[in-house]
């Protein structure tokens, strides 16, 4: 069972949404025209994906694309026009109010990109103010709130309040924040767009081990792809409230489903992303062009799942081909035109 | 939210396919504008350039070329002249009439004539640095409308004979009538509303004669006059009259008296000129001559209902209507009207509902004596070791130094019990603008309806001066200190209301959402993060409304409310400025003690 199911969403804003809906549907208007005719603003236009336990998935837009209002739609702070979404396989569309607030405070935690902390609580009270929302005691409270401190490691921060500390450290504190109830799901929205480069760097690495160690379920939105391939074990990338393409890194990478998808992937690093499988040439046409494979030299080996990287460190010194090897057979071989050209993202002819 | 917003960008205008070339811009004369322009530009255009047109006929041109400020402005300036000129029509003949007249006062003769030629002048300089002035701006003018017309293509341009119509419309609206006022004496406001009543009047005796030409009324007054003359004469000539003729003799003279005035009033009106009727409509005040009926003249008065009593119910009251005689042929304005209506409306609400005004009344006396009797009774040296104590451990030793001065002051010129009693007033209206004000506020945060009626509400609460509602709260209240409470609230409780508003609408959206997403419900949010968030903003609005209050403690006196507002009003009627200025500086003291004291527990709280 999926942890995220979004189901055929789908938010207009405005008051002919649904007549808007139907155009799009039949007549397949664009954004403009839906603006000019219903008066309405596409947010979300038939978004569907999951998330399994414990993967993090990306949503990948430009400013604008609809992701925040898609990531909105998972806890039910924005209400879907059409569609369902269930989480833990439970409707949320048709839960109580009380039910919904619950879910909130217990099931998901929701990191922001401003932080949004309250300013006139400690460092500790802002991180347990969701267990201080359903009742839990102020010593339980603190101990969970300083558990969550250790996990970022902000130990010994808690008296502070969040004007006192550093934007890294306040976003460390959002996330704080959304672990302490210790929730099934985690929604990032952007949440190191806003620091420097550095600490950000330091943050995903960060978030990264606490993911592995955690395994909670994120839906993680970025507007940069590098970031985006970073984290994500899957990723959708979303173009005017449409999610375009849905994938791994190595799939958006090298199959992208259409230009502008093709423009966003254009001047990413392949080194790390593409893998010796999806560049090597089978060993019957490298036999046709270049004669047979003699067994007396030293071949260099890669496994299929080995980056591009890998093979160029493997390649360098030595003039002969890589050979891809998997459960004892040779699969494929990776000559260096191969390796140049699948560096570059171009065919090899 | 932030999606939303950035999905209805600002789609870039394009600018290329409209053609922003001077030629299109000036249409006529292109080459002159396009040259002065490019001079302007590169700061060659000498300060002494002109241009003839705007210089010779700026109205026309600038209308002609849709240079509206410079129309409005060339008006106005030839206007001011004009009418300064005009001045000679006005006083002209009459100092004629005054040199001719040797019993004339030399001196009045010679300061007209004086004023006369500074008038000359005046207008005359007017007419001409006015042209100057305009002939030297009118292209650095069209210069920056062209720069605006390039922003924004709706600008007006091009040369366009419409707008000269206007334009002309605009001059027969207003030059005529403006000058012909100029030459004329300020109408007596007596003499328009007499003309009104002589042309009413010979209205009413027209239908009544049954005539329709007025020379026609004229003759059948006459004729009624010749024969009541007759007959009183037959009656007069006779010896003895019986009491009949007596009791005729008595009704003609009182005919003759009617006649002669219904003469008068057709001689006024005969007397009105079409200049005269001009003059009151046109020139002089605006011209609401309604005279209507005054309201009936009622008077509701409770009394012990004895009916009642005798039915065993002690202490019955009802309310009783008297209705007085209307004044005969009273007419009244619509003011007037209304204003009276507005007393009998208090009147009745007073009679009607007095059990609840007096509840209300007896509540706010009690609990004024309950905190009047605390600060009065608290010992003095208990209260001023509480102040320091406070400014102490709140604010700085300035702050100490300034609290005990302030306090030395009131305990030196024995004005403390007084101050007290201020207190008192001032601790028991906060209260009830804190109570009444922070739920208002937060209704009006949270709903554009409230926010909607309440505003204004509040606009009007602060501006209406406070003595305009001392006077119903007197009457629903009585007078002393009760109404001065209430009248304090009116005045002091709009920064509380709308500084808690103010703060509950400055938490960011975000932190709101943040809030919800980790399941907040609406109670909490308020509860958890927008009071709290706001407490600075409310605290400013608390502070204000203390000072409010404090400035309204004088104006209360005016009814009644003890305390050093008192002695101000006392001083102000004997004509006493020391006792008044000491009362007040006394006043101004404690607003400040409090202010600072506040101010300082304000700031070691507020942790944002």
């Amino acid at each position: 069972m999926s942890v995220v199911e979004v189901d055929g969403v789908w938010k207009i804003f405005g008051d002919k949404s649904a007549e808007a809906i139907a155009a799009v549907r039949g007549e397949g208007l664009g954004k403009a025209e839906v603006l000019d005719r219903f008066g309405a603003i596409i947010g979300v236009k038939d978004a569907s994906f999951t998330v399994e336990e414990g993967e993090i998935f990306c949503l990948m837009g430009l400013s604008g694309s609809g992701k925040s209002t898609l990531v909105r739609h998972i806890n039910r702070l924005i209400e879907p026009t059409t569609g369902t979404i269930r989480i833990l396989g439970e409707d949320i569309g048709a839960m109580s109010s009380e039910a919904l607030r619950a879910l909130r405070a217990e099931k998901i935690g929701m990191v922001f990109q401003n932080m949004a902390l309250l300013p006139h609580r400690s460092v500790r009270d802002n991180i347990g103010f969701a267990l201080e929302l359903r009742g839990k005691d102020a010593y339980h409270r603190a101990q969970l709130a300083d558990h969550a401190l250790e996990t970022v490691s902000l130990h010994g921060y808690g008296d502070r309040l969040p004007s006192e500390l550093s934007g890294g450290m306040q976003q460390r504190v959002g996330l704080a924040r959304a672990l302490a109830a210790d929730p099934e799901i985690l929604l990032m929205d952007e949440p190191f767009s806003a620091l420097d480069p550095l600490i950000r760097r330091n943050l995903q690495n960060e978030f990264l081990g606490l993911s592995q160690n955690l395994r909670k379920t994120t839906v993680f939105i970025t507007h940069d792809l590098d970031e985006a391939i970073r984290m994500g074990d899957r990723i959708g990338i979303m173009n005017d409230g449409e999610i375009v393409q849905i994938g791994t890194a190595e799939d958006i990478v090298t199959a992208p489903a259409d230009d502008y998808v093709a423009d966003f992937v254009a001047g990413i690093s392949r080194l790390k992303l593409v893998s010796a499988s999806k560049i090597m040439v089978a060993v019957e046409s490298h036999v046709a062009r270049h004669g047979p494979i003699d067994d007396a030299h030293d071949y260099p080996t890669a496994r299929p799942e080995d980056d591009l990287d890998t093979l160029v460190e493997l390649s360098t010194g030595t003039e002969l081909p890589v050979l891809i090897r998997h459960d004892g057979g040779t699969v494929g071989i990776v000559t260096k035109d191969t390796l140049l050209h699948g560096l570059q993202g171009t065919e090899a002819t | 939210m932030s999606t939303t917003a950035a999905l209805i960008g600002a789609e870039p205008r394009e600018v290329e396919s409209r053609d922003v070339s001077v030629p299109v811009f000036a249409d006529r004369n292109a080459a002159y504008y396009g040259s002065v322009f490019e001079r302007l530009q590169k700061g060659e255009l000498p300060f002494w350039h002109m241009n003839l047109a705007g210089l010779l006929i700026p109205w026309v041109w600038s209308a002609w070329r849709g240079v509206w400020l410079m129309f409005w402005v060339s008006l106005a300036l030839d206007m001011i002249g004009l009418v300064c000129l005009m001045q000679n029509f006005k006083y002209g003949p009459l100092l004629a009439d005054a040199h001719l007249d040797p019993s004339a006062n030399a001196i009045l003769i010679e300061r007209y004539t004086r004023w006369l030629s500074v008038y000359n002048n005046v207008g005359i300089a007017t007419l001409i640095l006015g042209r100057l002035l305009i002939g030297l701006q009118a292209n650095r003018w069209y210069f920056r409308q062209y720069s605006k017309w390039r922003i924004d293509g709706h600008t007006a341009h091009g040369v366009v004979a419409r707008r000269v119509l206007i334009a002309a419309l605009i001059l027969v609206l207003v030059a005529p009538i403006t000058l012909y006022r100029a030459t004329q004496q300020r109408i007596d406001e007596r003499a328009c509303f007499n003309q009104v009543r002589a042309i009413d009047g010979t209205q009413r005796l027209l239908s009544r004669y049954g005539v329709t030409e007025v020379s026609d009324l004229t003759s059948a007054l006459a004729d009624r006059r010749d024969r009541l003359v007759t007959e009183r004469a037959t009656l007069e000539a006779s010896a003895s009259l019986t009491d009949d003729q007596k009791g005729r003799l008595a009704e003609i003279r009182r005919e003759e008296r009617q006649l002669r005035r219904e003469n008068d009033a057709v001689e006024d009106f005969k007397a009105v000129s079409a200049k005269d009727r001009f003059d009151c409509l046109f020139i002089d005040d605006f011209p609401t001559l309604a005279r209507i009926d005054p309201p009936e003249d009622v008077t509701y008065r409770r009394v012990p209902d004895e009916d009642a009593i005798a039915q065993g119910r002690s202490g019955a009251t009802k309310v009783i209507t008297q209705v007085k005689d209307p004044v005969e042929g009273r007419t009244v304005n619509i003011f007037t009207y209304t204003a009276e209506s507005i007393d009998i409306g208090i009147n009745f609400l007073r009679a009607q509902y007095a059990g609840i005004f007096d509840a209300l009344t007896n509540v706010l006396r009690q609990s004024l004596i309950r905190v009047e009797v605390a600060f009065m009774l608290t010992p003095w040296p208990v209260l001023v070791g509480l102040a320091m104590i406070l400014a102490w451990a709140y604010c700085g030793t300035g702050t100490v130094v300034f609290v005990g001065a302030s306090l030395t002051f009131l305990a030196v010129f024995e004005l403390w019990q007084i101050a007290m009693q201020t207190m008192a007033l001032v601790v028991v209206a906060t209260a009830i603008c804190i109570f009444v004000g922070l739920p208002v506020g937060i209704w009006m945060a949270k709903n554009r309806i409230a926010n909607w009626i309440t505003e204004p509400i509040l606009d009007v609460m602060q501006t209406i001066p406070s003595l305009s509602y001392l006077v119903p709260a007197v009457a629903f209240f009585g007078i002393s200190q009760p109404p001065a409470v209430l009248a304090t609230v009116v005045f002091a409780i709009p920064p509380m209301v709308k500084l808690t508003a103010l703060g509950i609408r400055q938490v960011p959206q975000s932190t709101k959402e943040a809030a919800l997403a980790f399941g907040a419900s609406e109670r909490q949010l308020l509860t958890k993060v927008e009071l709290p968030m706001a407490v600075p903003s409310i605290m400013a609005g608390l502070n204000q409304t203390i000072m409010l209050a404090l400035s309204m403690a004088t104006i209360s006196a005016f009814i009644g409310a003890e305390g050093l507002g008192a002695i101000v009003t006392a001083a102000l009627g004997d004509a006493q400025a020391g006792k008044g200025l000491l009362a007040g500086i006394a006043i101004a003291l404690v607003a400040m003690v409090i202010d600072r004291i506040l101010k300082g527990i304000r700031s070691s709280l507020s942790r944002i």
